[in-house]
């Protein structure tokens, strides 16, 4: 890993990196994980490899909606960003076909974070 | 932003109860206009509005209709699906109350990864401050945000800073207070479990202002997660060369360890978490001299809260006039609360200083559970107040809770509803001082279990009115005598409900009665004969078979067997059950 000097600094962190159009993150704080995120988490991880999708599985800290744990947020091409909440496997595995596959969002289980779209908090 | 195609949210905000229906009205006029290929309704589980009749989104143009009657659905697909425009009179601007300083990054980056947190301005503060060399200019800096002390005391940052940079010595530390004990409330945790980066490169410029070489993070052993997420956040730094010898390539070097509490809540103390990290037992000792002075093995320290450094490189990128426009004039900046107990949303949130309490519990947490009725909310932990219902229009900030009696503490936030027994509470809080005190001084270790033993009295069914003044009397002795804070502030919740609840503590002495049913010697359940329907559910809910009789010639609880549970008393719809 290359140190960083005050100098080198602007140009080691804003190495052009691809964007990532497709991902998911899984909220896996320990609220998450006691409420089961690395189940979740698994899951995903299996159901993404298994139907060979193009979607970066990110793990991240607790976003604050403690009462929808665990919570599942994703952003594919073409569609809003959402943040889904109380997920378990079977969940976990429809957000897989419904949403990412079948571009459709799914019921029931939208927790709504952002105000505008694409953007948190 | 790629285009999609249209979607509409809905979500009945009052019951829920309505929500499939006007899902299906929505359907339908979208099927009649041949519409429903291209647009998507569907049902959201949380739509960010509480108690606004049906509220509705239409993404991508993010328009949001409030209390939309089945009427509204044709004009809301004409209009606003079809061409385009809005529907001016259930239209509403959404505004988000909650603001996100410290919690930036929770959620979103991946805490174990410094190239993410470098992505999101990641240690962009500490390299302004390191080009800039001007450690006056950092304090001068904090002066202006007007950022205070966020672990409870509100003491302004910058003046704890001045005070140690201004001593003459060579060796100065920094440490950062993750001992976070309250009952309810898991702030610190949150962030550094989602954020890391965010406490680190605080303390890294903190000790630059300061001149100290070496910091510690005191954090609790029961957050595991939280301490190999430090740890590695700690590696990743060394490897980028962001802590230890020469930062950044310039000649400022500064390293850290971890340093684990046991679980004392005393140690969230400074002067005793100090005597912790210095391997004694964790006794506070008396102030001045204060840490800034003569702390960490006799050397000028500086300890700050979890939450205050999160904010640190945040103000030192963006500059501390921005930050203090945030929030009111007297109290810059936002605060993480935990917000818990009998409310809807459980929830981790940041709110700008100076919003209303009934703003959090309504516009926030969505109201209180199962709607029943709210009677009081806890800030600050077993140092910290009761809060009842009349003042919840009070802004939030150091100030406005302690005018009420209560404090801003380090964030927990915990509301009560009907079913809570201000006596009880009182008791449960006071316990937990008596437990955790150190029992260096007879203030807080003989006056704490005085008053404990007067409150069980009185839970109990064996106190006069004496006992009420005899907690007062107590009390002003354990505030005024008491050694640290957590002596001096552990009687706040009983004189808040005592203050506030009085009736309460009179219906317990005098009536000796407990109509929240917490007092198990002071309430029985019993059916009221006038009001009972006969209809059987308290007799198959109760786990015990405590309920004699039969549809048709009624039901009867044996007291004999009786446990309290009071789940025949939540199960009838006839409140024919009293307590």
């Amino acid at each position: 890993m290359t140190k960083l000097t005050l100098k080198n600094f602007d140009q080691e962190t804003s190495k052009e990196e691809k964007e990532i159009k497709n991902w998911v993150k899984v909220g896996m704080s320990t609220c998450g994980i006691a409420a089961g995120a690395d189940v979740v988490m698994e899951t995903i991880k299996k159901a993404v490899k298994e139907n060979g999708l193009d979607i970066k599985v990110i793990k991240t800290g607790c976003v604050g909606k403690c009462y929808a744990e665990p919570l599942v947020e994703v952003k594919v091409e073409n569609m809003p960003q959402v943040m889904y909440g109380k997920v378990d496997a079977d969940i976990a595995n429809l957000i897989i076909q419904q949403h990412i596959i079948g571009k459709k969002l799914l019921n029931d289980c939208i927790y709504l974070v952002a105000v505008k779209d694409g953007k948190n908090g | 932003m790629g285009k999609y195609k249209k979607i509409i949210m809905i979500k009945d905000t009052n019951t829920g109860n309505r929500t499939s229906r006007i899902y299906d009205l929505f359907l339908n006029s979208l099927r009649e206009r041949g519409l429903e290929d291209d647009v998507q309704v569907v049902r959201v589980a949380d739509i960010n509005f509480y108690n606004k009749g049906v509220v509705a989104r239409i993404l991508p143009d993010n328009i949001t209709y409030v209390k939309i009657e089945e009427s509204d659905i044709d004009r809301i697909v004409r209009i606003s699906i079809v061409k385009d425009d809005t529907v001016k009179d259930l239209l509403v601007d959404p505004k988000d109350k909650q603001m996100r300083i410290v919690l930036r990054n929770c959620g979103i980056i991946d805490p174990e990864s410094i190239d993410d947190y470098l992505k999101f301005d990641g240690y962009k503060g500490l390299k302004k401050v390191l080009e800039e060399n001007n450690r006056d200019k950092v304090i001068e800096e904090l002066k202006i945000s007007g950022l205070c002390g966020r672990g409870g005391g509100g003491f302004p940052t910058w003046m704890k800073w001045n005070f140690a940079k201004s001593q003459q010595t060579d060796t100065k530390f920094i440490i950062c207070n993750g001992d976070e004990g309250d009952p309810g409330a898991y702030m610190d945790r949150s962030v550094l479990e989602g954020d890391p980066h965010s406490v680190i490169e605080g303390m890294i410029i903190a000790a630059f202002a300061i001149g100290a070489k070496k910091g510690y993070l005191y954090i609790r052993a029961e957050y595991p997660l939280a301490i190999s997420r430090v740890e590695m956040a700690i590696e990743q730094a060394h490897q980028k060369g962001l802590l230890g010898k020469n930062i950044l390539g310039t000649d400022f070097s500064f390293d850290l360890g971890i340093r684990l509490g046991a679980g004392a809540f005393v140690c969230g103390e400074e002067t005793a978490l100090i005597a912790s990290i210095e391997g004694k037992r964790g006794c506070p000792s008396p102030r001045p001299p204060y840490p800034t002075i003569n702390g960490l093995w006799g050397k000028p320290t500086v300890i700050n809260n979890v939450e205050t450094l999160a904010n640190i490189a945040q103000i030192l990128l963006n500059g501390g006039k921005r930050f203090s426009n945030i929030g009111t004039e007297k109290c810059a900046g936002t605060k993480v609360f935990a917000l818990t107990g009998k409310v809807k949303n459980s929830s981790l949130i940041e709110i700008p200083m100076g919003i209303t309490l009934k703003e959090i519990i309504y516009d926030i947490g969505g109201g209180v559970l199962n709607n029943k009725k709210i009677k009081a909310v806890q800030t600050g932990g077993p140092s910290g107040g009761v809060i009842p219902e009349e003042f919840f229009d009070t802004c939030i900030d150091y100030e406005g809770l302690q005018k009420l009696g209560s404090i801003m503490g380090s964030g927990g936030m915990i509301v009560m509803d009907e079913d809570d027994c201000m006596v009880d509470i009182a008791k449960f809080y006071l316990k937990f001082c008596v437990d955790e005190s150190c029992g260096k001084c007879a203030p807080c270790r003989i006056g704490g279990k005085q008053m404990l033993d007067l409150l069980t009295d009185i839970s109990e069914g064996r106190a006069s009115c004496d006992h009420v003044d005899q907690l007062k009397r107590i009390s002003k002795a354990m505030q005024k005598a008491s050694l640290c804070g957590l002596g001096q502030t552990a009687s706040n919740p009983v004189l808040t409900t005592l203050k506030y609840f009085e009736e309460e503590y009179k219906e317990h002495i005098v009536d000796r009665r407990c109509k929240s049913g917490k007092c198990e010697l002071l309430f029985i359940y019993e059916i009221i004969e006038d009001k009972c329907k006969h209809c059987g559910l308290c007799q198959k809910k109760c786990p015990v078979d405590a309920i004699d009789g039969d549809r048709d010639n009624g039901f009867m609880i044996n007291q004999e067997k009786c446990v309290k549970c009071g789940q025949c008393f939540d199960v009838c719809k006839f409140e024919a059950i009293s307590r």
